[in-house]
């Protein structure tokens, strides 16, 4: 009686997770999987009479030698880094402050996660007419009403990509912010009590008990953080369409030019291959060495 | 943890009777509503009347469109007409309507086509060749470069709605005022700019001297051919059917584009502007000279838009000395979508879109310029546009971008190659066209 109780629990179960799992293989494993095939073909979609020949690593080679794909692929390690270590340095910040006791704490906590809650197209159209040449909130803050020395921020390429890290980490330092004061909160009142017993200063007890602690916190928060900065695309599409001169071409960005613009699917596909890779390799070195922090903390 | 879990394990053993079914129920309803949904997506209209969907973009002036759908809805109560607007910009318009072609959407009968997309599209098989029903005779009534656009090998592609070609818009009161009359050359443009915007600059008048399109999408390239040919270079080289931006006349022009136009007699943010950008610039005020399409005309002369209202003036583009001038083929055609199960119906309202009097009413509500020539006789236009009987060897010598499917490919390349030369001062331009030649030549030698 038990046992079968026990195993029409387990059928249940597992039809509880098959629409989740279902969904997973529809929308995630055979996109992946159908673009992997992609990327084997020479597929243009304006020559249809070249038909859909099987290429092999053509594609491949091709991008290896493919300077824009290279370039972008530059400009998205230099995005994915600068704006993954800007937005965990904040993130840590705001949580620090936000994990204090104050009087309106639940006001400015429901604050810091107005920026994430907004839809990125909206933040990026938003940033786009802050850095404005004409009406621009930034020129106006800079220089007021002195119009003639006025600054086209999006029309030179280094302060484009930095406007564009620059939103990027305006609207996702809050998301980090809300990984580790969840770290923060499982830190024991008690551990720093002693430590101010045993007279260690703020800044000890910060980098001897809060950091260690909320390590695991920060980890998760870079690796999420990471993942999606790879995929950076929705800021590029609307602040700058990749330009000037290339300067915010992203990977992601270029892909999608190659495949919904040009039509050609096949190398278009490539391009998102190699992105899911790399993130997917990100994303490993990460549970790897996570995995060994949380062992290590649960020995200790 | 354990006991946590232990308890809620117990939890639901003891109300497993109860809860199990109600919530396999819901289950099961889920289910079936997953099954169903896309059914219930595919579901056609009711019989007996023709859904013709029709797929356009934002328009600049809304009221002139609502008024042509009402008079076709009233004309055609058999045909209810079900329009989906999508996103100004040519390109982004492109991915979405490309997007529904490459699924073989049902939901499209007619669309509009970019003067650039017949070729592409002919050859992708996503516009119904319309030989059958746009006969030879009437097309003659339509502006040659027009037809010529919407032809591929031999067949025809779409109906041209409404054409478009690069136009010098400039300040009458300021250039009077200095006594210049409308520049020939660029040479003479950037002076008259220079003298304007300094002599105004005295007075505590902030003034640019020209604005234009220079951010990094297909309007870059309308506006940097008008430069390269009047120089006698050339985009593609008509001869050898080869790229010939890397020629030296070619490399000039655009080279004059950097030195003497950007951040010069043009702000620096002309590199982020599109049409709108740069013509809200012009109607307020805030420059002398502006390159724009014949929309800008309505737009400019609106008082309840522009603060220059009848003090504009508009010219054919300059060139350069020994070159002539040259304006970009722009405009819009109507096609027929070859996966469309309504091609009578869609035929319909294509000849209805195209007819004499709605490009009429668009000429003369929302200030697009015709496509069949005897409205440029027309005396109610001629009124309301006088400049349409002087701008009309404009259009009829409009010139076209380079035609292939692959055009959407040649120009990325294209954008990314005058972004580059014009947006950078170290740039070397000669190494950069050197290499978008290369890579331009490697594309068409695919087509062949």
């Amino acid at each position: 009686m038990k046992l079968s109780s026990l195993s029409r629990e387990r059928i249940f179960a597992l039809a509880l997770i098959a629409p989740c799992f279902l969904f997973v293989v529809v929308f995630a494993f055979y996109p992946i999987l159908y673009s992997f095939y992609l990327s084997l073909h020479r597929i243009i979609l304006g020559i249809p009479s070249l038909g859909q020949p099987f290429t092999g690593l053509e594609n491949y080679r091709d991008l290896l030698h493919d300077r824009i794909a290279l370039h972008s692929l530059a400009n998205t390690l230099l995005f994915v880094f600068i704006s993954t270590f800007l937005e965990i340095l904040f993130g840590l910040i705001i949580a620090l402050v936000i994990n204090r006791h104050f009087r309106g704490r639940g006001m400015v906590r429901a604050a810091i996660l107005v920026p994430w809650a907004i839809p990125t197209v909206v933040s990026s159209q938003m940033w786009r007419f802050i850095f404005n040449d004409q009406y621009g909130l930034l020129n106006y803050i800079l220089y007021g009403s002195d119009t003639s020395r006025y600054s086209a921020w999006l029309a030179d390429p280094v302060y484009a990509f930095s406007a564009i890290v620059a939103a990027d980490v305006w609207k996702t330092s809050s998301f980090a912010a809300l990984l580790i004061l969840a770290g923060l909160q499982v830190i024991p009142d008690e551990l720093y009590e002693a430590a101010r017993m045993d007279g260690a200063g703020a800044w000890q007890r910060f980098r001897r008990i809060t950091l260690p602690l909320v390590k695991p916190a920060i980890l998760v928060a870079l690796l999420f953080r990471t993942m999606d900065a790879f995929r950076v695309f929705d800021l590029v599409f609307v602040m700058t369409q990749g330009g000037p001169a290339d300067s915010t071409n992203v990977l992601q960005f270029y892909g999608y030019k190659k495949m919904f613009t040009e039509g050609l699917m096949g190398y278009g596909s490539t391009i998102s291959v190699v992105v899911f890779l790399m993130a997917l390799a990100v994303t490993l070195l990460y549970i790897r060495v996570m995995g060994k922090g949380m062992l290590k903390a649960e020995n200790a | 943890m354990k006991n946590l879990l232990r308890s809620v394990r117990e939890y639901h053993m003891n109300e497993q009777g109860v809860r199990h079914g109600l919530i396999q129920g819901v289950f099961m309803c889920f289910f079936i509503l997953l099954l169903l949904a896309p059914a219930g997506c595919t579901k056609k209209a009711e019989e007996g009347g023709t859904t013709l969907h029709f797929v356009t973009w934002k328009p600049n002036i809304p009221e002139a469109w609502e008024e042509i759908y009402s008079i076709f809805r009233a004309e055609h109560p058999d045909i209810e007409l079900v329009k989906e607007v999508g996103p100004h910009s040519s390109t982004a318009f492109h991915d979405l309507l490309t997007q529904k072609l490459k699924n073989r959407s049902e939901d499209v009968d007619v669309f509009l086509m970019d003067v650039i997309w017949p070729p592409e599209f002919a050859a992708a098989g996503w516009a119904a060749p319309l030989d059958d029903m746009f006969a030879p005779s009437e097309r003659k009534e339509f502006l040659d470069g027009a037809i010529l656009a919407n032809s591929y090998n031999g067949r025809i592609y779409g109906v041209p709605l409404f054409i478009d070609s690069g136009i010098l818009y400039y300040r009458t009161d300021l250039l009077e005022k200095y006594g210049f009359s409308p520049p020939r050359t660029w040479r003479e443009m950037v002076e008259q700019a220079v003298k304007i915007t300094s002599g105004e600059a005295g007075k505590g008048v902030e003034i640019y001297g020209f604005s234009g399109q220079f951010k990094q999408y297909e309007g870059l390239v309308c506006d940097m051919m008008e430069y390269i040919l009047s120089n006698g270079g050339n985009i593609i080289n008509p001869e050898t059917g080869r790229s010939g931006i890397a020629g030296k006349h070619a490399v000039e022009a655009v080279r004059f584009v950097r030195d003497n136009i950007i951040g010069k007699i043009a702000p620096p943010g002309v590199l982020t502007y599109q049409e709108p950008e740069s013509l809200d610039i012009f109607i307020q005020g805030k420059a002398v000279f502006h390159r724009n399409w014949p929309y800008a005309w309505e737009v400019s002369n609106n008082p309840k838009r522009s603060t220059v209202a009848g003090k504009v003036g508009i010219a054919r583009l300059p060139h350069f000395p020994g070159g002539r001038s040259y304006s970009t083929l722009g405009g819009w055609q109507a096609g027929i979508s070859s996966y469309s199960k309504n091609k009578e119906a869609a035929w319909t309202f294509v000849k209805f879109l195209t007819s004499e009097r709605i490009q009429k009413l668009l000429a003369l509500k929302a200030g697009r310029a015709p496509t069949r020539k005897k409205l440029y006789g027309d005396a109610e236009i001629l009124r309301a546009y006088p400049h349409f009987s002087g701008m009309k060897d404009v259009f009829l010598t409009a010139y076209p971008r380079p035609r292939t499917p692959l055009y959407p490919a040649v120009s990325n390349v294209l954008q990314r190659y005058f972004s580059k030369a014009i947006s950078d001062p170290s740039s070397d331009i000669e190494k950069e066209a050197v290499a978008a030649s290369r890579e331009i030549d490697r594309l068409l030698a695919l087509t062949k």
